[in-house]
């Protein structure tokens, strides 16, 4: 029992510590001066908290950071939940966010989009991948794609966990450019990559599209095989998978994750994260972790990242409209 | 697939080595605390402990992370028994018989046979997981949206069936579940459903925060409503170890239910809720005495723990065997061993073979530890028994709470908490059974989600039928299922008109 009671103590402090925050705003020289809270839009365990945790560790090992790091986890709504919190908060609070945060926004399902924010960086990406069974009648994308140019509800299409997420909305680029009628298209919608992979490798499906990091592993094994990556050149782990531009489709389709601030930092502010981060991605631990999880480096510091967000602002709301999503 | 036996004993060389031991019982003794909390499942104690295992080796991270996991399996039940609450959906079939068992006075014998029960349906699964690794994971591809449609059909089919005599009741019950699992984004077209505004409900309506808010929140409630009665006479604990007719009888239902439940736990999405509740239902069905289910039958208790637990281990078949997860617990565990460099994939069992065969082991020794650890507990948690009622409630309140912040990371859920307690009150003063309830809101979302992905392949329900061999005898144990209640008391009758001297 005592052992039950230490553990309800303890989770008891974690929940007084979540809640508790003061609103000071920071404009001196001195920032930060008070303990960082990185929002992670997630559950523990997935790939925004696993990053979170990450740079936290980094920060704090590489003594990059001087003030302690917090990793508080606001799940739900693709992130929604967690960035609504961050818009509320001062500059000692960060969030781990990704193109959710303009797609929600786009599909009319948050208030909320990049120009609420402080954009502090992008951090990585990873690439996108069109996979077909071993058995299947189409050899590469270009077969597939012709099939769906006189059929678009013809082949079914698996894809995790959501419409309008990167993972559709490449699949639709590319096959616009084919001149598939892409509101025709047959996805079934799963609830996980983990899903897809097996729906692809059980047959029920006749395409899919993930991640690379989650196909790769099967593609070398020979399991099934991968037919296009959205990334500019081929990939070192996966060498025989040819590009969308090789195939004639000029489609390069970053899934990236990065960092946000709250609304009005200072440049003082914005300047500390910039070398710190800047700092970050250069150490070992870093390229590590990129390494291990199969991202690719994707550094842009905030000037960049605004840049960037402006330019993918513009590629979704043109793609959403285009594919039916928006209604 | 041709098992190097040399491979497995180096395995079990590795795993016995005192580093290995130690996270072992670590990861055990964690895993069987969390597993008793409400709400703190195994899922969030791994997910917490992710940044520890950062820099560990990848074999001791992963042999820590699934000894939490299994370890929990058997903390589950320790509060369905005890209180009537249980700690995780796995649980929620030992409270049918283990409660009872406790209010009869035989609190420490239910524990005790829970222990047993787990860890032979543990050991089956390991041994299956040794020969069968490989065809077990073919056939878990066979598996597509019709197939799981109909598994979660017939696993519905069987809750709503052991409600014998109130079979309406139970339909109502699973009616509401299924209504509650509506809530939240609907995957196939991204529609928003009965969120009500609120981003945090755009995920749904977490099960464990029902089961803890109809079990947990319920039970107080209702005891709330009594607590003012006269004690009856204190209750007898009653002994630590089963008795040699306990044994006797649950001997054959731990034994025929660990295959079933590790072969509903490789099954991708599945788990060990479908697999722990089919397996209660499945030896009510072919019991000699059905009516004791419910009243304390000791292998209504046996039978679905032995099961649960065979399913935590199958879980870890598609996760090795090609990079799958099959639950949402193996599914963190997926994420923190790829931080940890490993790749797991088709080609891990060929890659590192020392490293999986060291975990098989490691779930064999671990298994036998938690044994071990969970009966010498025996003695310690039947004293929560003893607990006045004005401590105890209040203590359940609380980590009721915290095991829900823990889910969801808001408040809202702590609405949504209050609420089921109450709709767990009025069932249990109305009579409702909260099983179907509950199952629903566990396979709704996916039972739908299913079911529409299949209509794009079939054209209809009779094609979803027809889709495989395994649906067409999924259809056939549906009806067995819903069909058998009747079919039994009708031949119980004929039997009793013809030899009714004879009969009991």
């Amino acid at each position: 029992m005592k052992k039950i009671l230490g553990v309800a103590a303890m989770s008891f402090a974690l929940i007084l510590g979540a809640c508790s925050s003061d609103n000071a705003d920071g404009k001196d020289a001195d920032f930060p001066k008070k303990n960082i809270e990185f929002v992670a839009p997630a559950t523990p365990g997935g790939g925004w908290d696993a990053t979170a945790r990450a740079i936290q560790k980094i920060m704090k090992e590489e003594k990059i950071v001087d003030q302690s790091m917090t990793v508080v986890n606001k799940p739900g709504g693709s992130g929604e939940v967690g960035w609504q919190y961050l818009s509320k908060k001062d500059a000692h609070s960060l969030a781990i966010d990704s193109s959710l945060l303009l797609t929600n926004n786009l599909l009319g399902q948050s208030d909320l989009t990049y120009e609420d924010f402080t954009p502090i960086a992008t951090l990585t990406t990873e690439w996108i991948s069109v996979a077909v069974p071993n058995d299947s009648p189409y050899e590469d994308a270009t077969a597939l794609m012709e099939q769906l140019k006189k059929d678009p509800g013809s082949v079914k299409i698996g894809i995790a966990p959501g419409l309008g997420n990167n993972d559709h909305l490449s699949f639709v680029k590319a096959a616009k450019t084919f001149g598939v009628d892409v509101t025709k298209l047959n996805f079934l919608v799963y609830e996980s990559g983990g899903d897809v992979m097996t729906s692809l490798l059980g047959g029920h499906v006749d395409a899919a599209t993930m991640a690379v990091s989650e196909s790769q592993e099967q593609h070398i094994a020979k399991k099934f095989k991968i037919v296009a990556i959205t990334s500019d050149e081929r990939l070192d782990e996966i060498p025989d998978v040819p590009t969308w531009k090789e195939q004639g489709v000029d489609l390069v389709f970053p899934h990236w994750r990065g960092i946000l601030g709250p609304p009005d930092m200072t440049e003082d502010q914005i300047k500390y994260w910039n070398d710190a981060i800047g700092k970050m991605v250069e150490s070992d631990a870093w390229k590590e972790l990129l390494e291990n999880n199969g991202w690719e480096d994707f550094y842009k510091d905030s000037n960049e990242t605004k840049k960037f967000l402006e330019e993918q602002k513009g590629m979704y709301t043109e793609l959403i409209e285009e594919s039916g999503l928006k209604k | 697939m041709g098992t190097d036996m040399q491979v497995v004993l180096d395995g079990f060389l590795t795993a016995i080595q005192p580093g290995n031991l130690f996270w072992i019982a670590l990861g055990g003794f964690l895993g069987t605390v969390v597993g008793m909390l409400p709400g703190l499942g195994p899922a969030t104690a791994i997910a917490l402990l992710i940044p520890i295992t950062f820099g560990m080796d990848p074999t001791s991270a992963l042999i820590l992370m699934a000894a939490i996991y299994y370890g929990a399996m058997y903390g589950g039940s320790r509060s369905s028994i005890l209180l009537n609450t249980p700690g995780d959906g796995s649980a929620i079939a030992a409270t049918f018989d283990g409660y009872p068992m406790a209010q009869k006075g035989q609190a420490g014998q239910a524990l005790a046979m829970s222990a047993i029960a787990s860890l032979i349906g543990g050991l089956i699964a390991v041994v299956g997981f040794i020969v069968l690794a490989k065809p077990l994971a073919n056939f878990a591809l066979k598996f597509g949206p019709a197939e799981y449609f109909l598994l979660m059909v017939f696993t519905l089919s069987a809750i709503v069936a052991l409600a014998k005599g109130a079979m309406v009741k139970g339909f109502i019950s699973m009616a509401i579940g299924l209504m509650i699992s509506t809530v939240g984004i609907d995957l196939q077209t991204g529609v928003y459903r009965f969120t009500m505004g609120s981003p945090h409900l755009s995920e749904g309506i977490d099960f464990l925060v029902v089961i803890i808010g109809i079990y947990a929140v319920g039970e107080v409630l209702y005891n709330f409503l009594t607590i003012n009665k006269p004690v009856g006479e204190k209750k007898s604990v009653g002994k630590k170890w089963i008795t040699k007719e306990q044994w006797k009888r649950s001997k054959w239902p731990i034994i025929r239910n660990g295959p079933i439940g590790f072969v509903i736990g490789v099954l991708p999405g599945a788990g060990g809720a479908i697999a722990s509740m089919l397996s209660y239902s499945f030896e009510k069905q072919i019991s000699k005495h059905p009516e004791e289910f419910g009243e304390g039958a000791v292998e209504g208790l046996a039978a679905p723990e032995s099961s649960n637990n065979a399913a935590a281990v199958g879980a870890f078949i598609p996760m090795l065997a090609m990079g799958i997860p099959g639950s949402g617990t193996t599914a963190v565990i997926l994420g923190a061993i790829v931080m940890l460099g490993l790749k797991p994939g088709p080609l891990l069992f060929e890659n590192n073979p020392d490293m999986v065969w060291t975990f098989i082991n490691s779930m064999f020794v671990g298994n036998l530890f938690l044994v071990i650890l969970n009966i010498a507990l025996v003695g310690l948690l039947v004293k929560i028994l003893d607990t006045p009622p004005r401590i105890l409630y209040p203590l359940i309140m609380m980590l009721a709470f915290i095991g829900t912040y823990t889910l969801g990371y808001s408040t809202v859920d702590f609405i949504i908490l209050i609420i089921f307690g109450f709709v767990g009150l009025f069932m249990k003063l109305l009579k409702f059974p909260v099983a179907p309830l509950i199952l629903a809101v566990i396979v709704g979302s996916d039972m739908e989600q299913n079911f529409r992905m299949s209509l794009i392949s079939h054209p209809d329900i009779i094609g979803i039928a027809t889709a495989s061999p395994i649906t067409i005898a999924l259809v056939i144990m549906t009806i067995i299922s819903l069909g058998f209640p009747f079919l039994s008391a009708w031949l119980m009758d004929r039997k009793k008109g013809k030899t009714s001297e004879e009969s009991m």
